[in-house]
């Protein structure tokens, strides 16, 4: 138990007033970045670098890293209340929190989250600390087999997504992959469905979807309503009933595992375990049918997982050098220009340092909590600003947010375009979670096929003979069958856990 | 109040921290030359840099630029222009007004696949721009894993190569890794095949765990985890050795005359009035060859190269003939 005497001196480090403030800075503009739609983490962080330089290195990545995960917990607030998500990893918890913000939970549904964040992102935290570097080791035996076959699996997770018609959800989930083929081809650089537009030869921004097909076609079909009968519904408590808390802290628990578990394979994002929770929650939860309006289960599991998925994500970065996000990379870059060099030997040198960084998340992660849960009764009362007034500020806080994605008009374009679809996918019950779930997974899964396949020379029953992705190929076919099987057998039931998103 | 306090110190950092920035655009007196350039700058420049904020060229950009900007006496600001694979920023930087408040960052190899490629049918080309200085060259270097047993230096590498089939990485078509594993496989014959993905970091970790046989990526993405033996360098493809790599032999070294690296610089738009050009050379010369600037630059594992005026065109052409002659390994 070296670690936990180390990591009580890295608390006297981290306890310092400077540090602390240094850490309180560091979670605030991570909040902030994460509740402007558009602007994200690694923008956050990559335009505060240079002004960390004069800064002692302890203070800067305390700063630094503070953005990164005080970012998931901001992203929540939009996608709750505007039904627009605030940072990408938050895009699936519009599909219960909204609704649950439109009956006046939206206290609980932002309470909820900041406490799941606040125990995801604790606790692995806890893993890094006690288990990092093994794990760190095993992960690296996921190459891009093991990775299709994962991709894979979480395909077979947008059956749970799909609404009440099958073909109408099929239609959705193919939908999403064809989005996922425009750009380049992974393997011979040739353009595909980009119409000789430069803007589509990198493909869509998942940003510029989500905030189309969620936000927008949101503000369209309620402007649609009658927008005097509805008046806002009034703001409940912070917390969940008594009922909910045994239900919730079960899917904060399997976020937490689920996230710090993805966050240790490297080339993973953020946005995945969120979406692979929430598809978990509603297959094993009792009553399905409850997802997607307003489930509390639906809110806790996502908004855990992707805080537990930060501090996952950070062990290959502490152990191996390696960064395993986009994010993530940018901090590595910030320890090298600070004279640190991540890997074993940083814990050797530098211990003071290590052990100071970690001990700031935990603080930091109860700035956070301490910050949210009080704020989130304020947040709230967003919900009670008039339609009219509401709606024209979501539409400029759509159109600014997109825009800082990439400096780019064209993405504004695309995101009104995605919001015309949402809504006609609205208005013809077609779900649009499916979308979301196949696009991220989708041009993930082209890549690590392509690249198993060039490492196979072809073969593609090469896949099946590695233990590992072998057996995740099996599961999925397994579930798949299974799902089958179920669906013909009791058709009502399988068509009763369906939602409408 | 806690929250109110908290946003306000906040709100007071940020008015700091723009305050800072904009103390350093102090007047500085213009150079002689053309009538445009009188006076030249008036207000502040644009750098477009066509990758995210946080990126290699973004980074090292944002550590130099300040410099650039005493010199200059105005503000530069970064313009983060990403996507279609450097083209959205390029495309914009060779159709903004030369008027010398746009220029922007331009990166070799995949600058030239950009416009060679003839399935891009781009209008543009290294006419449309008008170079200014080079900033960083990063050589492409060749690294294994510490526990490899087929091959333990670049010598055996190549004789193995040759007979059996290699996987390499690779960080997509027509980045500087894929040309460097062609321009071996076109030159001394070996079977290297190109495993495409998204970024160094995923080369790495295909490498580490046994996945791909060879790491192709930069010096400067590699030179910490060697240091910290987790792989193992065996080459690198500068004219030169590298100056954080002292033990490492270059491939021509080892009789391998196969070079490769990633230059960054900057150009401006087609049509700058000559005066201005010459202000902003003079400018960047400066910052460039800032010993700060290196050092700073080093500690990211960037060997910073200033070449001006023709040494730049120069070696932007070297570059294109280069591309030129591996387009036909890529089909073109």
């Amino acid at each position: 138990m070296d670690s936990l005497g180390f990591l009580l001196s890295g608390f006297e480090t981290a306890l310092t007033w400077q540090n602390l403030v240094f850490c309180l800075v560091g979670v605030t503009v991570g909040m902030l970045v994460g509740v402007l739609p558009g602007l994200g983490p690694s923008a956050g962080t990559a335009v505060l670098i240079p002004l960390t330089f004069a800064l002692e290195p302890i203070s800067a990545i305390v700063m630094l890293s503070g953005i990164y995960y005080g970012a998931m917990y901001g992203g929540t607030i939009t996608s709750v209340l505007i039904n627009t998500p605030g940072e990408a990893s938050s895009v699936i918890t519009c599909l219960d929190g909204h609704p649950m913000a439109k009956q006046g939970r939206a206290g609980t549904a932002l309470g909820i989250s900041a406490i799941g964040s606040f125990i995801g992102g604790t606790f692995s935290i806890l893993g890094l600390v006690l288990v990092g570097p093994p794990l760190a080791n095993m992960a690296l035996k996921f190459g891009p087999p093991e990775f299709f076959a994962l991709m894979l699996l979480g395909m077979t997770m947008v059956i749970g997504l799909i609404g009440k018609s099958i073909i109408k959800g099929m239609m959705a989930a193919v939908f999403g992959l064809i989005l996922a083929l425009v750009g380049l081809d992974p393997v011979t650089g040739i353009p595909r469905f980009a119409f000789g537009q430069p803007y589509l030869m990198d493909g869509f921004d998942f940003v510029v979807i989500a905030m189309g097909l969620f936000g927008l076609s949101e503000i369209l079909i309620s402007a649609e309503q009658n927008l005097k009968a509805e008046k806002p519904p009034k703001v409940k408590g912070l917390l969940p009933s008594r009922e909910e808390w045994m239900p919730s802290l079960k899917s904060i628990g399997r976020g937490t595992g689920l996230g710090f578990l993805i966050g240790l394979i490297p080339g993973t994002n953020s946005v995945i375990p969120p979406i692979l929770s929430y598809s978990l929650e509603k297959k094993i939860a009792k009553d399905p049918s409850r997802f997607g309006k307003g489930a509390i289960e639906g809110v806790a599991g996502p908004e855990t997982a992707n805080n537990s998925f930060c501090g996952g994500a950070l062990i290959p970065l502490f152990t191996l050098g390696i960064p395993s996000s986009p994010t993530i990379a940018i901090l590595l870059g910030a320890f090298i220009m600070h004279g640190l060099t991540p890997g074993p030997t940083l814990f050797k040198e530098n211990p003071d340092f290590v052990w100071g960084v970690i001990a700031s998340m935990f603080i930091g992660n109860l700035i956070l909590l301490i910050m949210n849960l009080p704020m989130a009764g304020l947040w709230a009362k967003v919900t009670m600003i008039p339609f009219k007034l509401l709606f024209p500020i979501i539409l400029m806080v759509l159109i600014a947010g997109t825009y800082t994605i990439n400096n780019s008009l064209w993405d504004v374009g695309a995101m009104l375009v995605f919001g015309l679809i949402g809504y006609i996918f609205k208005k013809v019950d077609i779900p649009i979670a499916p979308i979301v779930l196949t696009f991220v997974l989708g041009a993930l899964m082209e890549n690590s096929l392509m690249q198993s396949l060039t490492i196979f020379e072809g073969d593609f029953f090469a896949l099946f003979k590695r233990p590992l992705s072998g057996t995740l190929l099996v599961l999925s076919i397994v579930i798949l069958l299974l799902s089958l099987i179920a669906g013909f057998r009791k058709k009502k039931d399988f068509l009763a856990s369906d939602i409408d998103m | 109040m806690r929250k109110l306090k908290s946003f306000l110190l906040v709100m007071v950092m940020g008015l700091v921290l723009v305050g800072c920035a904009s103390n350093q655009s102090s007047s500085k007196g213009s150079e002689k030359g053309s009538v445009k350039a009188e006076g030249y700058p008036k207000k502040a420049i644009n750098v477009i840099v066509a990758y995210e904020a946080g990126g290699g060229t973004d980074a090292g950009a944002r550590i130099m630029l300040p410099y650039v900007e005493k010199a200059l006496g105005v503000p530069v600001n970064i313009i983060n222009k990403p996507g279609g694979g450097g083209w959205i920023g390029w495309s914009e930087l060779a159709n903004a007004k030369p008027d010398g408040y746009t220029i922007g960052y331009i990166n070799t190899p995949n600058f030239m696949t950009g416009y060679l490629d003839p399935k891009f049918n781009r209008k543009e080309n290294l006419e449309s721009f008008t170079p200014i200085a080079n900033h960083v060259t990063d050589p492409g270097a060749i690294a294994i894993r510490t526990d490899e047993d087929r091959f333990s230096n670049i010598e055996e590498l190549v004789e193995y190569a040759k007979k059996h089939r290699l996987t390499a990485t690779s960080t997509g078509v027509g980045s500087d890794d894929h040309y460097a594993s062609l321009k071996l496989n076109d030159q001394l014959g070996t079977k290297f095949e190109a495993v495409q993905n998204k970024g160094s970091a995923e080369s790495v970790t295909a490498v580490l765990g046994g996945h791909v046989d060879v790491l192709f990526a930069n010096v400067g993405e590699l030179t910490s985890l060697h240091k910290e033996g987790k792989i193992k360098i065996i080459g690198v493809m500068g004219e030169e050795k590298s100056p954080f790599l002292a033990d490492v032999p270059t491939l021509a070294e080892s009789g391998f005359e196969v070079f490769s690296w990633s230059a960054r610089g900057l150009a401006a738009p087609k049509g700058i009035d000559p005066g201005q050009l010459k202000i902003l050379q003079d400018a960047f010369e400066k910052g460039i060859k800032n010993k700060e600037q290196v050092e700073k630059m080093g500690k990211l594992g960037l060997e910073v190269n200033y070449l001006g005026g023709k040494d730049y065109v120069d070696l932007l052409k070297s570059d294109e003939a280069e591309v030129k002659k591996l387009g036909k390994l890529l089909g073109w």
